[in-house]
């Protein structure tokens, strides 16, 4: 826009620095506190960390089944990114053709969308069990295997490729399923990437879902094991919140290295919704 | 199959059979986790049913139940419409960074980072870092308020009864901050420069632009913000069951919360089945009047 005056433009740092400290601010109390080893209802709390250790970190990796937990999300963020990528890009795909009921098919996605799951979940709940899906990492990934906004990404990244390019290739005598692999995934990696993400940040951070059809401990997710953890160490050291950090730690991670990807994913969900 | 005739000899047939093969997944998880769900659930709610009974239809019974007996459904319903109509205050503060971030600034991507680095994180941890934040005793929020000699005795935010609400919905408001502001980022970028250099030709002052030009400019941004607002209402579950699960007393309640004791601690499942009805209602109500006050609102900024 138009030249700003500088005091107009120091003005919109300060504003601008001051929200950033106060989004920080959380960030900086959980990450002292699980540096920190003195009494944590101390008061005054110390605002910086006293000689700050890592013992927290070891501690909950070997107090609580840590490594049990790591495993069961990594499994179940697994299956659900696969299941994404896999089914998303066939559905997106048969969006981009044209055939009868096509707009049958998209009414019915974006009504889908409209439904929230937790809006579900008794019924949800009820069909899982009656597929004997309990306690299983099928059943913990099953809802999330594929998602409507993925597919759109999809969709869109397709559409985006040249339609000469494809023509070209099914003169060449390339099948469908050849087109797909050769042509179409291959320039569509941002939409895989933003495909990969946003599945993984969701399949990690879900909670209400293993938490309705785990009651095996050795099944249970992260979230679970840092709710569970909370309800019985209450009133101890810092190491709630050591566990806290290291499960918010890979999707901070990944945000960070696929801002542009992940955000690609929610405005294009926006526009489509 | 390789005969001139024959349906699969058929090129379009082949193709339709391709299409199908390939949007058969997605509909299946689709049809077994949101529209089977949402019949059976309706269908459900008009049933005495429990896992281990035959089921009987009882009608209206259970929001009956609901509208006479059930003082936490009221309280709950509440607490979920205040939960509600904190979301534009969220998407209003969101749009002023989102102002102040756009253009080119320097130093912009930082700053939007920063603030929407809280949205992809796990509720659960977010709940946990938030109580620990508002602790009575170790809490940086007592601590500040205390030393700055605002307070005198430290509050217990989420053990207070008038507290623990607003405190609850300030860590929501934390979480999803970040993303009003990039649909709403998303969305000031898409309006066409020309529309503010013939404006500014035209004379007009800054804020003439920003409610003729900026904010109908933004009526579909807005909308869908306001729109997550209300299905949050839905997804803070998470981030209620561990900062207060509901407490103190019922404080804290929102529907999604009663639904999930009801269904899975006291086995009520017919019954929590009509409170998700009721609720999934509210939320497409809502949803509509948004969508006829966004038309209106901005008819009306037109008009002016």
């Amino acid at each position: 826009m138009s030249r700003q005056s500088p005091l107009a433009l120091s003005l919109r740092h300060l504003t601008l620095v001051v929200i950033s400290f106060a989004m920080l601010v959380p960030f900086y109390w959980v990450i002292k506190t699980a540096i920190t080893n003195e009494n944590i209802y101390a008061y005054p709390p110390g605002i910086l960390p006293r000689d700050p250790h890592l013992f927290n970190f070891v501690d909950v990796w070997y107090l609580i089944p840590f490594p049990r937990y790591l495993l069961n999300s990594i499994i179940v963020s697994a299956i659900a990114v696969i299941g994404n990528v896999v089914f998303n890009a066939m559905a997106g795909y048969a969006l981009t053709r044209q055939f009868t009921g096509r707009r049958a098919v998209l009414a019915l996605f974006l009504s889908c969308m409209l439904i929230p799951f937790q809006a579900t979940i008794i019924p949800a709940y009820l069909i899982t069990a009656k597929m004997g899906l309990l306690n299983t990492y099928f059943g913990l990934a099953f809802p999330m295997l594929s998602t409507i906004v993925c597919i759109f990404v999809f969709k869109a990244a397709f559409e985006a490729v040249p339609k000469s390019l494809i023509d070209a290739a099914r003169i060449d005598g390339l099948t469908e399923w050849r087109i797909i692999v050769r042509v179409l995934l291959p320039l569509s990696k941002p939409a895989i990437a933003t495909n990969v993400i946003l599945t993984f940040i969701w399949s990690w951070n879900n909670f209400l879902w293993p938490l309705l059809i785990t009651r095996d401990p050795n099944m249970q997710t992260l979230p679970l094991g840092l709710a569970r953890f909370l309800s019985y160490m209450e009133d101890t050291t810092g190491a709630l919140y050591a566990f806290a950090v290291m499960v918010l730690a890979p999707s901070i991670l990944v945000f960070l290295m696929a801002q542009k990807e992940f955000i690609r994913g929610l405005t294009s969900g926006a526009t489509k919704g | 199959m390789s005969g001139h005739g024959g349906w699969w000899g058929r090129r379009r047939n082949r193709q339709l059979a391709l299409i199908v093969c390939f949007l058969l997944p997605s509909l299946i998880v689709f049809f077994l986790y949101r529209l089977l769900p949402l019949g059976w659930n309706v269908i459900l709610s008009f049933q005495a049913w429990s896992p281990l009974k035959p089921a009987v239809w009882i009608g209206l019974e259970h929001y009956a139940e609901m509208w006479t007996y059930d003082d936490t459904f009221w309280i709950a319903l509440k607490n979920t419409l205040i939960f509600i109509a904190a979301s534009p205050l969220a998407i209003a503060a969101a749009l002023g960074v989102a102002l102040l971030v756009n253009s080119d600034l320097k130093g912009a991507t930082v700053y939007r980072t920063i603030v929407f680095l809280s949205y992809p994180l796990m509720a659960v941890a977010v709940g946990i870092i938030w109580r620990w934040m508002y602790d009575e005793r170790g809490g940086i929020i007592n601590f500040a308020l205390r030393s700055s000699g605002l307070i005198a005795k430290p509050i217990g935010f989420l053990q207070d009864f008038s507290w623990a609400l607003p405190s609850v919905i300030v860590a929501e408001v934390w979480q999803m901050i970040g993303f009003y502001m990039i649909i709403l980022l998303t969305g000031l970028q898409s309006i066409p420069q020309n529309l503010y250099e013939a404006a500014r030709i035209d004379g007009a002052p800054a804020v003439a632009r920003f409610f003729r030009i900026t904010l109908p400019m933004l009526r579909p941004s807005l909308f869908l913000c306001v729109v997550v607002g209300i299905l949050n209402s839905f997804s803070s579950f998470d981030l209620v069951y561990i900062m207060t699960n509901g407490g103190p007393g019922h404080a804290t309640e929102l529907l999604i919360t009663h639904i999930y004791k009801s269904a899975f601690e006291q086995t009520k499942f017919d019954y929590a089945a009509a409170l998700t009805v009721v609720q999934f209602a509210l939320l497409l109500l809502l949803t509509v009047a948004a969508n006829k006050g966004a038309g209106g609102n901005a008819g009306a900024v037109e008009r002016d």
